[in-house]
This record gives structure tokens, C-alpha cells and sequence, in this order.
């Protein structure tokens, strides 16, 4: 998209504009600083027939799954509430029918990603899972779950998954500028591939910067703005998970979510409190303070710990000293533009 | 009056003028870090520049040195490595690049590595470098030749332009569809592709220069566009851009070495050495 149009926008208009149904989603973060205003909003909106990517399908898998908007799941690993006796909604989905997976390893789902964040068709993956049965069931993807072809160079079998380029990826970070340039650190998992795969990005932040910000610090952009959609700046926009500075993980609420999600109708009563009954973050902060306490959440907000500024400096930013003499030559504007007469350099 | 200009600073802004707003642009040493850094801060603000070296998104302050020149720019947006540069490039996010010519032959193929035998070589010159990736990949290839030559075959086939003229790069299924070269800038005159042969047709002469004078550098039956007109002069504000933000680009590298050369050597007397 052009980087000339707005796209700062809420969470509203940015799933309304970019996640359509039957999209190939990928959550872009994985485990940690999960994209949770950007998930509710897309349960909200109702998005059906979703074939959802989530490097580990933990909190988000099991929220949208349980709001019914996923037929198809690609994850590497899907968390089970309280042990014996509990549940999930993916297993409560499979048994049902209602969904199919398909289950690689965190490998090689990361290497489907980069795959097609490079537009490579596929990627070679670590051989010895072809004796498992990762490689030997298989749901929706079939004979394209894993191909295994000749080495041109060694002669040897290997074994391949097909890239992987979702439609859109919702993600969300520390910090973005206005344009989309969007600044991520700690845990990078597959965060970047998960974004640059895909064909429309979707970004929330904890908070809208100034582009000089991300200018003195390029290091910590893990996508470019060029290749960004819709911008929303969301505090604690992945509460109750973590974001690195900004807040830790709350205890408290994923326990209490997970207890819920052990069975069906606790599940639909924790999601109709949280995600239905609050029409946006600012409504389920609000209602998290009101039915938690304001300290709850102050107990989690991070202390600053900040990493030491690098330095970008350089000798020089113009090619004219203090004297308005050009460095190498030694001229002025108005000496150089003589000679350039006296020379009969000039044309026009 | 209009300002007078002199033969870089028509060949940059000429070339500066084929970004448009919004644009990914990949720059190289010399020509086209100027031709960018006017482009982006007179008519295309929103453009983004890029080295392949995995600097985006720069802010040219000064002229580089060379592709991984982050001492040039007062920041950048992103940096990532060379490998995803060029993939970047392989999926189509690149809109716009700048590749110099050694020779080049009438359907915009291009020779920027030996001249003469290669394993004997008469000049051997730098290679492909990003050339032969960009020129394939780029939605569009701006080729620069100052001091080269056309052939009707190349020493050394570097990187493609239209194969065999026609539909064979398309047909190839190696490019994306539509892409490749659409200009070629020279120290005479400004060349573009025919839309169905593919092959070179002379579209702009500079100030001073005669057909004939381009025509006796071509070893073939140059094409000549029927509008054919004076390559469009630089305004006064292009060219004082140039002047301030690239006066050694301005003045030409002979120019710049012999008064480079005097001044310093004057500071050496000064210093009474």
C-alpha cells in the first residue's frame, strides 16, 4: 500500500478493513506479547471460516477457535486446560469436527514463514522427522504437507515444506511510528517471517512514536513500513500476556482464563464477559479495574531497565565545513560556480 | 534568467526525475544516491530509499561512498541483511533501480564485467554486484552509461534486460511480467524501449549534441522516437539542490580531483610542509 495514505487507525476499522472471512490469518507473535485486542476484535466482527496460523496456539488459538472463526488450524502446539479433567476448545472443535489441523514442528512452521517472506516455494526442514507421524498424518494440506526431494548436491533424500503466505498477519509491538514502521524486541521467535510473509500486515502497538525515534534506533524494526496496512496504537494490547517494558504476564487473569476454558460454557461465559462484553481495550481495561483493582494492573506495568543508546553519529552531515567550504575541494558555492563558467562546463 | 548547468547535474536530475512519490527505490553509489536524495526532497517525499546493503528508508545527508554508507544518512527506518534485500526485490517490493553500464547492446542487456576475453581479459571491470538480481527483478531498471559502449553483442552477458527484444523476457517466465529497463541515460542523450520490439530508441538529445553524433556510436540502425525532443532542462531549484547536497557529483570527477588535489596541497603549504 501506498505509504502516503493514514494508517493510524482503531482496531475497529483496521479488521474491518484488512481480515476478511476465509483468510489465511497469522498471529505474528508467538507465545509472548500475543496480539489480544487484535484477536478480540476479530471474534467481535465475527470473522468465519479462517485458516489460522499461530506458531504456539495458546491463548489466541483458544479464544478464536472458541469463537468459531477458524475451519482450519496450522500451530506447532495448542495448550490443554487443567490436565485429566480439563479441556480445550481446538480438542472440543476436533472431536466435534468443526475444525481440521494440521501439526508441524516449531521448525518447520517457522521455515514455512520464511519461506515465503523470501518467495521461495519451499523450504528444506531437518530430515528426521519423516519418521514420525508428523510427516505421516496428514489433514487439509495432504500430499503438500511435506514434500521429500533428491539434494542436487549430495544426492541425499530431504525433506521440504511448501512456503507459507497468509493473507494477512495481526500482530502487535512495543512501539510503531505512523508510517508502519513497527520496533520489536525480546523474544523474536518468528515474528518478523510471520509479518513479511504475509500479504496485508496489521500492526497494534503499545505506543505511536515519532518517526525520529525509529530513525535512531533502525535495529529494533522487524517490519518496514512500506509493507504495513493499519497502524492502532493499544495500550496493554496483549493483556493478560507480556510485552518486554511495558508490562508483565497477569497471573491472575490467565489462570482464571484457563480455568474457564477447561469446558465449552465456561469458555462462552469468560468470552462474553471479556471479548463480547467489552466493545473495544479501553472497555476491558476498564471493566479489568473495576472488577480487579487499578493495582492489579500498576502490580504488573514495568520497571524501566534501558538498554544503552548506540551511537549513529558520523563526522559530518553536509558536504560544506563551518566556513560554507566544500570539504574536499575547499571552494565556496559561488568560487565552484565560477570555475565551472571560467571552464565552459556549463550548459543551457 | 535560467540557471546554466552542467552535464552530471542534467544526467542526475534527469534521472531523479523518474521516481515517483510513494516508491521503493534502491540506490548505488554515485548518480543515483543524488538522482534519490533530490527526488525525495523535492517531488517524491514519500519515496522510500534503499541499499542493498539492508539500510531502508535513509535520509542521504551527504553523497555515499559505497552501498553500506550509513555515515551518509542521519538515520534510517529499518536495517535488515543483504539476503533480504534481495528477496525483497524477488517478491516485487522494489519499484525502481539504477544500474551503470559498460556496454550495452540494443534490446537494454547489459555487460558490467569484462571487456574482452573473460578468462583473458582486456579491462576487467568490478561484475554483477546487485546487477544482474535488480535488473531481473526491479518493477523498473534505469540504466546510466557514461563512458561505456553499444555492441551488437556483448563481451560478457551480466545482466538481462529484454533477451531478444519482443516478448522473450516475459516469455522467459523467469521475470516478472512487464519488468525491466526503461531508460537508458548516456552523456549524449536519453534512450527508451520501444513498447513491442523491446529494442533502444533514442528519445531525448542533450544541449549541443546532433543525432548524428549519437548515431556513430550505435552499430546498428538506430531508432529515433518521432517526438523526439532536447532532453528537458533542470530547474533552478534541481540544480541547486544538486550543488548543495553533491557539489563533487556536480562538478564531475575531473574537476573534482584536480581542485581536490589543489586544495590539499594548499593546506600542506599552509601547514608550511
Amino acid at each position: 500500500m501506498s505509504v502516503t495514505e493514514n494508517k493510524v487507525m482503531t482496531a475497529k476499522e483496521a479488521i474491518g478493513r484488512f481480515v476478511k472471512d476465509g483468510d489465511h490469518l497469522v498471529i505474528g507473535n508467538y507465545t509472548v506479547g500475543t496480539c489480544a485486542a487484535l484477536v478480540f476484535e476479530v471474534i467481535r466482527q465475527q470473522r468465519k471460516g479462517l485458516t489460522l496460523y499461530s506458531q504456539s496456539g495458546v491463548f489466541d488459538v483458544e479464544v478464536l477457535v472458541g469463537g468459531g472463526c477458524v475451519d482450519r488450524l496450522v500451530s506447532t502446539y495448542v495448550y490443554r486446560a487443567g490436565g485429566k479433567e480439563g479441556g480445550s476448545a481446538v480438542e472440543r472443535a476436533m472431536r466435534a469436527g468443526t475444525i481440521e489441523m494440521e501439526d508441524y514442528t516449531n521448525f518447520q512452521y517457522n521455515a514455512r514463514l520464511v519461506a515465503g517472506m523470501h518467495g521461495f516455494s519451499f523450504m528444506q526442514v531437518l530430515e528426521g522427522a519423516m519418521v514420525t507421524d508428523l510427516f505421516n498424518k496428514r489433514s487439509f494440506l495432504g500430499d503438500d504437507k511435506y514434500r521429500v526431494i533428491p539434494c542436487p548436491y549430495t544426492g541425499k533424500q530431504i525433506l521440504t515444506v511448501p512456503a507459507a503466505n497468509p493473507d494477512v498477519c495481526i500482530v502487535h509491538v512495543q512501539r510503531a511510528d505512523r508510517f508502519g514502521n513497527a520496533q520489536y524486541w525480546g523474544a523474536l521467535g518468528s515474528v518478523a517471517a510471520a509479518a513479511l510473509a504475509s500479504k496485508r500486515i496489521v500492526v497494534s502497538c503499545e505506543e505511536i512514536v515519532a518517526h525520529d525515534i525509529i530513525q535512531s534506533s533502525p535495529h529494533l524494526t522487524v517490519i518496514p513500513g512500506y509493507r504495513v496496512d493499519a497502524v492502532v496504537e493499544i495500550p496493554f494490547g496483549a493483556h493478560p500476556t507480556e510485552v518486554l517494558g511495558y508490562y508483565n504476564l497477569d497471573r491472575l487473569m490467565y489462570a482464571l482464563f484457563f480455568m474457564s476454558d477447561m469446558n465449552g460454557d465456561g469458555l462462552k461465559a469468560w468470552m462474553d464477559e471479556w471479548v463480547y462484553g467489552c466493545v473495544d481495550r479501553h472497555a476491558y481495561l476498564d471493566h479489568y479495574m473495576a472488577k480487579h483493582g487499578a493495582e492489579s494492573l500498576d502490580a504488573i506495568r514495568a520497571k524501566a531497565y534501558y538498554s544503552a543508546p548506540a551511537n549513529y553519529g558520523a563526522a559530518y552531515t553536509s558536504c560544506w565545513d563551518n566556513e560554507d567550504r566544500e570539504r574536499s575541494m575547499g571552494v565556496t558555492l559561488a568560487e565552484m560556480e565560477r570555475i565551472l563558467e571560467e571552464r565552459g562546463l556549463l550548459n543551457g | 534568467m535560467a540557471k546554466k548547468y552542467t552535464l552530471d547535474e542534467l544526467l542526475i536530475i534527469t534521472a531523479a526525475r523518474e521516481i515517483r512519490d510513494g516508491e521503493n527505490v534502491i540506490l548505488g553509489v554515485g548518480l543515483p544516491t543524488t538522482a534519490g536524495a533530490m527526488a525525495k526532497a523535492l517531488h517524491a517525499p514519500h519515496a522510500t530509499l534503499m541499499m542493498e546493503s539492508g539500510i531502508l528508508d535513509i535520509e542521504p545527508l551527504v553523497p555515499p561512498n559505497h552501498i553500506a554508507d550509513a555515515h551518509s544518512c542521519r538515520g534510517f527506518s529499518y536495517a535488515t541483511d543483504l539476503f533480504s534485500m534481495f528477496t525483497m526485490t524477488y517478491r516485487g517490493y522494489v519499484d525502481v533501480c539504477f544500474l551503470g553500464v559498460a556496454q550495452v547492446d540494443r534490446f537494454g542487456n547489459i555487460n558490467t564485467t569484462v571487456i574482452g576475453d573473460y578468462y583473458k581479459p582486456k579491462m576487467r571491470l568490478p561484475g554483477s554486484g546487485g546487477a544482474a538480481d535488480f535488473l531481473s527483478y526491479a518493477k523498473k531498471t534505469i540504466l546510466t552509461m557514461r563512458g561505456g559502449e553499444f555492441v551488437n553483442k556483448l563481451d560478457y552477458f551480466t545482466s538481462p534486460g529484454y533477451l531478444d527484444g519482443g516478448d522473450s523476457r516475459d516469455a522467459s517466465g523467469l521475470f516478472p511480467k512487464g519488468s525491466g529497463p526503461v531508460m537508458l541515460l548516456t552523456t549524449k542523450g536519453v534512450f527508451r524501449f520501444d513498447e513491442k520490439t523491446k529494442e533502444l530508441v533514442l528519445a531525448k538529445v542533450h544541449p549541443g549534441v546532433s543525432v548524428d553524433d549519437i548515431r556513430k556510436d550505435i552499430p546498428w540502425d538506430l531508432k529515433i522516437a518521432p517526438d523526439l525532443a532536447e532532453t528537458d532542462r533542470p530547474t533552478d531549484v534541481e540544480i541547486d539542490f544538486i550543488r548543495r547536497f553533491a557539489p563533487t557529483e556536480a562538478v564531475g570527477r575531473k574537476l573534482m580531483y584536480e581542485l581536490a588535489i589543489a586544495h590539499s596541497f594548499n593546506k600542506a603549504l599552509a601547514r608550511g610542509k
